[in-house]
């Protein structure tokens, strides 16, 4: 590569990571910064930080939104995994047809999804809760794990799974030896893919749950209304933190699976 | 075990949606036995072993091992272990547990298991390397783990696809010997596929020489190498002239072959009628070049080429119908022939191979 091409890219490299990460950052100084006005600094407080974890509302929408995530990644990630080996192993009449139902979610407009869940719970009559924002979220998601396990299974040496039953292991077993150990870190991935995404996902949450039951978004976009709260940038600093933790994990548990 | 038949192929068909991989075989294997599939790429090797394996069902015909019919049996429930081509050693797991797999998967006790790896991994000279990943292993030790990995369990029948065939030369030699002295010393029957014909010809009892699904020959070695059945034999099975001619007499001792004017005495082995077209086959090493012509001289030509190739010295004869004979020579005899000379080809009639297609 010529030399200037490399310091372009490099510079373009550069431009792209701050314009990423630059408002993060501000976020993260602003929620010690100790005044109401989040716009100047005016000295270093914990003070959001306290008030945060005295603020009912928050903890309770956290709650949801943590109880929401953990239920619709395991859901998503069994029956997505379930699914994508059904799509890889065997060939059923209807193969191509279930395969294409399961990625529409992934082009879907999640509003489409949204106005469809709630023109169902009208129509049975459903009382709106937190139970309701499950099924969107595992639609959505569902097929966010599929894409990633059925990747990883497409990488899958199937002689291995042969040598397997060749030594003596029956389904079960070689499932569990020799299948789900190879496709773990692409079944870890789909699961952080789904944790992340039901985490933050605002538009089906804001139309399906109901009154008191907000999730952490859906609370989030009430507060903002009325002025960006430095409470928010102490929440937000304690996700990011969490999420560069998962994220840094995983990467580390997928290294040593590979 | 009741039976000498270790495992037995009764009219076995496979099909792959309209193309036929294995057509109408019939084969068995004799407890003990090393027996070798031999053929060249894409003939139905693999697809056979698969069958006897169970990871493919037959179209039609039935698989028979230790007398049973294993129709409805399932791969992992069937006595045979199989090294596959691509050795296949789990890369999640160390070297012991890949070897201990198969005995963890029976529910052998702890110490039994600890005892009978290490007892397969001396077998194959590996007993240093429990702790390493299959990927921390060269070529040739993953090949020993994926052996030492089936033969711990002690299988009636090893499956072997073409297993060295990602060796270089020097340790395919060498672990082609280490195989037949694993084999004859544990008394397991190998089922050996490859398409390599040298390899073929030192390891194997007997020899299954097949093509295009179907099976041209079954022999020991030395039938296959010194008495092909057909052309394509001849012709796989080492080095080998070929000529096609007329049958003009057949009243003598030898029958008559014309090949393009050319009278060449054969033997009788199979019926030949005057006027028929067929094949002999006569091996570099059976035939001799000379410059004076003697009266078992067959053919004459001229000298083309001579090339050395460490043991003897290959000799590369014109004919005048236009094809070129090849001959070995071990002597020294045709020093001062140079190409383009004039030389006379002969051998004994006796060994000639003739044969009609
Ligand atoms: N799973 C399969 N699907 C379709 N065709 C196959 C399959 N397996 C093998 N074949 C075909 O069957 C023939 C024999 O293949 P194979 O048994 O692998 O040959 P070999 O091992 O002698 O090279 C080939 O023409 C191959 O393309
Ligand atoms: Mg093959």
């Amino acid at each position: 590569m010529r030399p200037k091409t490399k310091k372009i890219l490099f510079l373009f490299t550069t431009l792209i990571f701050m314009f990423f990460y630059i408002p993060i950052i501000i976020l993260m100084a602003f929620s010690f910064n100790d005044s109401k006005v989040g716009t100047v600094w005016t000295g270093f407080t914990f003070d959001w930080y306290k008030s945060l974890f005295s603020n009912d509302q928050i903890i309770s929408a956290v709650t949801n939104s943590l109880i929401i995530a953990v239920i619709t990644t395991l859901i998503a990630t069994v029956f997505g995994t379930l699914a994508a080996l059904a799509i890889h192993r065997y060939n059923f009449p209807g193969k191509k047809a279930f395969n294409f139902l399961f990625y529409i979610p992934v082009v879907i407009p999640d509003i489409i999804v949204a106005v469809a869940l709630l023109a169902l719970y009208g129509w049975l009559d459903i009382t709106l809760g937190i139970s309701t924002v499950f099924p969107g979220h595992v639609a959505i998601t569902i097929s966010y794990v599929m894409l990633v396990v059925i990747a990883r299974l497409a990488g899958l040496d199937a002689s291995l799974e042969e040598a397997a039953k060749d030594l003596g292991a029956n389904e079960w077993q070689t499932f569990w030896k020799v299948t789900f150990p190879l496709i773990f870190p692409g079944v870890l991935a789909g699961a952080l893919l789904a944790f992340t995404i039901s985490l933050d996902e605002f538009v089906i949450s804001y139309f399906t749950t109901g009154p008191g039951s907000d999730t952490l978004p859906v609370l989030v976009y009430s507060m903002v209304r009325l002025g960006v709260s430095p409470e928010i940038n102490a929440l937000s600093t304690i996700m990011v933190l969490l999420i560069v933790i998962m994220v840094v994990i995983t990467g580390r548990k997928m290294r040593v699976s590979k | 075990m009741t039976s000498e038949n270790m495992v037995e192929l009764k009219n076995i068909t496979k099909k792959f949606g309209k193309d036929t991989a294995v057509n109408n075989l019939n084969l068995t294997v004799k407890a003990g036995e090393f027996l070798t599939l031999l053929g060249p790429s894409g003939c139905g090797k693999t697809t056979t072993l698969r069958m006897i394996a169970g990871f493919e069902k037959p179209t039609e015909g039935e698989v028979w091992i230790n007398d049973q019919q294993v129709a409805n049996v399932e791969p992992y429930k069937r006595e045979v272990n199989t090294v596959f081509q691509s050795y296949s050693l789990f890369p999640h797991m160390n070297v012991f547990d890949n070897v201990a797999f198969g005995l963890k998967m029976k529910k052998t006790g702890k110490e039994e298991i600890a005892e009978r790896v290490m007892n397969a991994l001396k077998l194959v000279q590996l007993e240093g390397y429990i702790d390493r990943k299959p990927k921390q292993l060269s070529g040739g030790q993953q090949q020993r783990i994926a052996i030492a990995r089936a033969i711990v369990n002690n299988p009636k029948v090893l499956l072997l696809d073409e297993p060295l065939g990602a060796l270089d030369l020097k340790l395919r030699k060498q672990m082609q010997m280490e195989l037949k002295h694993l084999q004859q010393s544990l008394g397991i029957t190998f089922i050996y596929v490859t398409h390599d014909q040298e390899e073929a010809l030192t390891m194997s009892d007997r020899i299954v020489v097949m093509n295009q699904g179907e099976i041209e020959q079954i022999g020991l070695p030395e039938e296959i190498y010194e008495k092909p059945t057909s052309k394509f034999v001849a012709d796989f099975i080492g080095e080998t002239n070929i000529f096609e001619g007329v049958v003009t007499n057949t009243q003598n001792e030898y029958a008559d072959l014309n090949i393009d004017g050319v009278s060449i005495g054969i033997p009788k082995t199979i019926s030949l009628v005057q006027d028929e077209r067929v094949y002999m086959s006569i091996r570099p090493e059976k035939a001799k070049v000379s410059v004076t012509k003697d009266e078992t001289a067959h053919l004459n030509g001229t000298l083309k080429e001579k090339i050395y190739v460490g043991s003897v010295t290959k000799i590369i004869v014109q004919l005048p119908n236009g094809r070129e004979m090849v001959v070995n020579e071990s002597g020294d005899s045709l020093r001062d022939v140079k190409a383009g000379n004039d030389v006379y080809v002969s051998w004994q009639p006796e060994e000639t191979v003739v044969f009609k297609d």
